[in-house]
């Protein structure tokens, strides 16, 4: 990734953020911060997998978000996650979207990382490798190394990088 | 507040055709209209749902079906939730009509599928689902429900055979369907022996691609009196969104269904056991099973029964008749219209018209129509016979 992105993430900045005791104020919000998706790439792109916590009911949300699902409370913390994870359920793409023609059939799985904390991604392997159950862990790539057609992304997604898992055992 | 009917309803054919979806919804129109007088003696505004502008490259649909429809000044506006924008259109339109702010309502709704081909579609669809971390993973609209299938099948004894008998069941019903895409029986090992699309869904698990539009008129009793048209009452309403992603969400059960369901129920005055039909979304056969148990048909795990006659059906099932029309997997999904086909099966049953696949004595009739992934969004409908 670009040395700007991996600026754009501030470590320092993210834990003064992290009170959650109420609402985000509106100026909090911007592309720096980690709840909103400019944010959670740019960490992602320094290594850091980051989910919101609900401070009131301990839900984990992927990717952040200012308002937890669960209970709808706006007490929201950052927390990073765990890379590791189990797969929870699994297919193969056989006629993925076109800009993924050239990884056909595509692995994918809703994988449980070990926070409890859930995510969706592609598998480093084929179907007929994979079982629920079976551990991973996450990669980081360049969208551009992984076979992606780059003309799918929009503007602002062209530096995100993207997540895949590898079968660990 | 007043009660909302339907008081009439049509179809375009139902598959490929070399109709555009203005032309097709000219096609459903007209037949909801024969015999009635011009819509604009009887329509006072117009709801469309309609999915996707990728397909024709063309939105402002309520605008230009008003005009095809020959409604000048009227209100009329485009709804979307994915493949739930149909049942969408009907809920707005009764909420119109029982809250007195019209006495008549066009809901229609309509898809040109075909347009882009099979990679159009799916790219389509796939607009569905989360952008962030799940179309960037490459998901489709079968291996998102494919995620939801592999887990309920880890969870219980059900296998791709029972998956397959809803399939069967559907096309069973649609050979019985005029309107139907597809009107023919499929055998169990036709099903089984289909490609895999997204294991452990097989493309006789997944409803088509299809062309298609729906024109569902719904009307306060007097104007239904005035048209003097068979009319059944909308009695029950209920919708509820729930999460995007699929990593997010129950893997098993469908809880936003339930709800809207519930809603449904709660609003007409019924419960589930009073329900004698039910089109459910079964845009694979995996939802069918699962929406069987969450809107109160089927016992947790049990959906998978909705395949046997209703003899046949574990301690618990209701003896509901499930997809009737074939369902979305052989009647057609047109996906902005495909929750007004539902209303048009259901008012056919109700109005003792739907033939050799008629249900005597059907009296109650429920209406599932989802968008997105599974209960991403849901909408419920209760119908009832005068």
């Amino acid at each position: 990734m670009s040395d700007e992105h991996a600026t754009d993430h501030d470590a320092d900045s993210t834990d003064e953020r992290t009170a959650g005791t109420g609402p985000l104020a509106p100026e909090e919000i911007t592309a720096d911060s980690p709840y909103t998706l400019p944010g959670f790439f740019s960490a992602l792109a320094d290594g850091e997998l980051l989910a919101a916590r609900c401070t009131d009911c301990g839900t984990l949300l992927v990717p952040p978000r200012t308002a937890c699902y669960d209970c709808g409370s706006r007490a929201v913390t950052i927390e990073e996650q765990p890379r590791t994870g189990e797969v929870a359920s699994y297919t193969a793409v056989h006629r993925p979207p076109s800009a993924f023609a050239d990884l056909a059939p595509v692995t994918v799985a809703v994988v449980e990382l070990d926070s409890g904390a859930r995510l969706t991604g592609r598998v480093t392997a084929p179907i007929e490798a994979v079982s629920i159950g079976d551990a991973v862990e996450l990669r980081v790539r360049d969208p551009d190394d992984v076979g992606i057609d780059p003309s799918a992304h929009l503007s602002y997604e062209a530096e995100w990088p993207v997540h895949e898992f590898d079968l660990t055992e | 507040m007043t009660d909302a009917h339907v008081v009439a309803v049509g179809t375009s054919p139902l598959g490929r055709t070399e109709l555009p979806g203005r032309d097709l919804f000219s096609r459903a129109l007209a037949e909801a209209f024969d015999g009635l007088p011009d819509p604009a003696e009887v329509v006072d505004a117009l709801y469309v749902g309609a999915q996707s502008e990728r397909y024709e490259n063309q939105i402002m649909q309520g605008t230009l079906l008003a005009e095809w429809a020959g409604l000048q000044n009227v209100p009329a506006e485009r709804v979307e939730a994915c493949a739930a924008a149909g049942a969408l259109a009907l809920k707005n339109a009764v909420r119109d009509v029982r809250a007195g702010v019209h006495d008549a309502v066009l809901a229609c709704g309509v898809e040109k599928m075909t347009a882009g081909g099979t990679e159009g579609a799916t790219n389509a669809l796939a607009s569905a689902f989360d952008r962030a971390l799940e179309q960037r993973s490459g998901v489709t609209a079968p291996s998102q429900y494919a995620l939801l299938a592999r887990r309920y099948l880890h969870e219980t004894d059900v296998t791709e055979t029972d998956l397959a008998r809803i399939a069967v069941k559907n096309h069973g019903n649609a050979a019985d369907n005029p309107r139907a895409m597809f009107q023919k029986a499929v055998d169990l090992e036709t099903v089984l022996d289909s490609d895999y699309v997204a294991p452990p869904l097989k493309l006789f698990d997944c409803a088509p691609i299809t062309d298609g539009a729906a024109a569902v008129l719904v009307a306060s009793e007097d104007v239904a009196a005035d048209l003097a048209s068979d009319a059944v009452r909308v009695a029950g309403v209920g919708t509820a969104a729930s999460s995007l992603s699929v990593a997010e969400r129950d893997l098993t059960y469908v809880e936003g269904a339930e709800v809207a369901a519930t809603t449904a129920y709660d609003d007409a005055g019924v419960d589930a056991a009073d329900v004698d039909v039910a089109e459910v979304h079964d845009a694979f056969t995996i939802c069918e099973a699962m929406l069987a148990e969450a809107v109160g048909f089927a016992p947790r795990w049990r959906g998978v029964e909705t395949a046997r006659d209703p003899a046949d059906r574990s301690e618990g099932w209701t003896d509901v008749q499930i997809n009737t029309s074939g369902g979305l997997k052989a009647r057609g999904h047109p996906i902005g219209a495909t929750g007004l086909t539902q209303a048009v099966e259901a008012y056919e049953q109700l109005t003792d018209r739907a033939g050799d696949r008629q249900v005597p004595g059907a009296e109650t009739a429920l209406l599932i129509n989802e968008g997105g992934l599974a209960d991403a969004h849901t909408a419920a409908h209760v119908l009832t016979a005068h």
